[in-house]
């Protein structure tokens, strides 16, 4: 056992008015993981630590916090790689409710603003096919599991709230390339506008740090390709 | 949930795009003939002296001049105006429609400026 | 039941305009973005070029002296580094953006576009074309 230095920032809304940072001595070994470390200070060293998790093996997408200032799912990062004192902070550009914990209705709400569900006028009792072709098409955008930590990553959504953000734009593209979706037009909208995928300026750092590799920088960047083709056709409409 | 207004972005960005290739595909060579090795006197040929310059440039009836003048100039201007727009927002350095007018505005403006004096080598006899 | 909501005050923390500065991913980035400020200076240095060209032989001639500054190339072979890593960023982006073909063959293609138009520049230039 090693003895790891965590500092972690403390919000308590009933008393501060900012956050702070509180240092903490963890016992830890290649097998301890940030979350870990997390609930140990939370069991024997400071039971008021508040923090959010639930499945421990980076699929809830709960734990998401700043591990020196790196959005990381806590369950996914093992203290064995850090040297030096690791400071935990909530994941950044949200709002702070508690310690660790954010408000993360923003980014609800932008993932539901794109309708992020199939969308046809399919009502029969037999399945729907889909060639493994058609799957591939949208297989690698279909991995989210809406942990955040790319908004956390996002500078534009940091500098501007109202920007759909990676993961909402990413779930669109995942539902508009689906065989089995005729929603494009109701989502479309949402993408053309200057939050929508036109928010992006492709810093690239959402791609650097998604825990289930999805490429979201990739996805928002063709549906700028796909919004430019619809702006295209809407030029000859009348 | 109310829809967007449509972003005219397309346009700046296809602009961006287009000379962003440039950029990456023709400046590099460009710079380091005509920044860098023609000044040290590295590069001692004909071709970038006066008459046999022009000539080259009202080749192929002026196509040559007009196809220089956009790739390396026009187009890499909107390139940089896209940038430099994006990147006050980014300082939160003001970033509004005057912001955009003025930086989408000088580039429309050079490469007009930059398009006459082509045209005016181009019909020079 | 009386439900507490006034206990709730989220800590809300505004991005300053250095943000940019506290990562190594966020300062390449701007770094990418500022590849524009050489740039202008080289489209000037054409501008003035082309100006020159109309005015007649003596003018190209005080263009040629003008580029031939030590702080004109300086700036130029600035201009230069930040032109490939432009290159180098964007090379890489495109295939992400249009994935037309495996990333690695377009990101060489796209070199090897660079490096031919570089060639044929040079030797046009250089006088062996």
């Amino acid at each position: 056992m090693i003895d790891y230095q965590l500092l972690i920032q403390r919000y308590d809304p009933e008393h501060d008015n900012e956050p702070r940072l509180q240092r903490f001595t963890v016992p830890g070994d290649h097998t301890t993981s940030v979350l870990d470390a997390l609930l140990y200070v939370q069991q024997k060293l400071e039971v008021t630590l508040g923090l959010r998790w639930s499945c421990r093996m980076a699929i809830c997408g709960s734990c998401g916090v700043m591990v020196n200032g790196i959005p990381k799912l806590g369950c996914k990062t093992f203290l064995r790689d850090y040297h030096s004192d690791i400071t935990i902070e909530p994941l950044a550009h949200f709002a702070v409710e508690k310690d660790l914990i954010v408000d993360m209705t923003q980014f609800l709400a932008h993932l539901s603003a794109i309708k992020p569900y199939l969308i046809n006028d399919y009502s029969g009792t037999t399945v729907h096919k889909q060639t493994p072709a058609q799957l591939a098409k949208y297989q690698q955008f279909s991995n989210c599991i809406n942990c955040g930590l790319c908004y956390s990553a996002c500078p534009q959504f940091g500098l501007n709230p109202e920007f759909l953000g990676p993961a909402a734009i990413t779930l669109a593209q995942r539902y508009n390339l689906d065989s089995r979706d005729n929603g494009k037009a109701a989502r479309m909208p949402q993408l053309n506008g200057k939050n929508g995928a036109w928010g992006c300026t492709f810093v690239g750092f959402c791609s650097d740090v998604c825990p289930k590799q999805l490429d979201p920088a990739a996805a928002v960047n063709q549906a700028k390709v796909e919004s430019a083709k619809d702006f295209i056709i809407s030029m000859f409409k009348p | 949930m109310n829809s967007p207004k449509r972003s005219d972005e397309p346009i700046w960005w296809a602009l961006f795009s287009a000379g962003g290739v440039c950029f990456a595909v023709f400046l590099p060579g460009l710079i380091l003939a005509v920044g860098i090795l023609w000044p040290l006197g590295l590069l001692n040929s004909s071709v970038l002296q006066y008459a046999q310059l022009l000539s080259l440039l009202q080749s192929g009836y002026g196509l040559t001049g007009l196809a220089f003048t956009g790739a390396v100039i026009c187009l890499p201007l909107f390139h940089a105006a896209h940038r430099i727009h994006h990147g006050l927002h980014d300082l939160k350095c003001g970033y509004s429609s005057a912001t955009k007018l003025l930086c989408y505005g000088t580039a429309g403006i050079l490469s007009v400026l930059a398009l006459y004096l082509t045209l005016h080598l181009i019909l020079a006899d | 039941m009386n439900i507490p909501d006034s206990a709730r005050k989220p800590y809300q923390n505004e991005l300053s305009r250095w943000w940019w500065l506290k990562q190594r991913y966020y300062r390449l980035y701007m770094l990418r973005e500022a590849t524009v400020l050489p740039l202008l200076f080289f489209i000037g240095c054409l501008l003035y070029g082309l100006y020159c060209l109309t005015q007649g032989a003596a003018h190209w001639q005080s263009f040629q002296l003008f580029m031939q500054q030590g702080w004109v190339i300086a700036l130029n072979l600035l201009a230069f580094a930040a032109s490939l890593f432009h290159a180098k960023t964007f090379f890489a982006l495109f295939p992400r953006v249009m994935p037309l073909a495996p990333a690695a063959l377009m990101i060489s293609g796209q070199w090897l576009a660079t490096l031919l138009v570089a060639t044929g520049v040079l030797l046009l230039f250089g006088g062996w074309l």
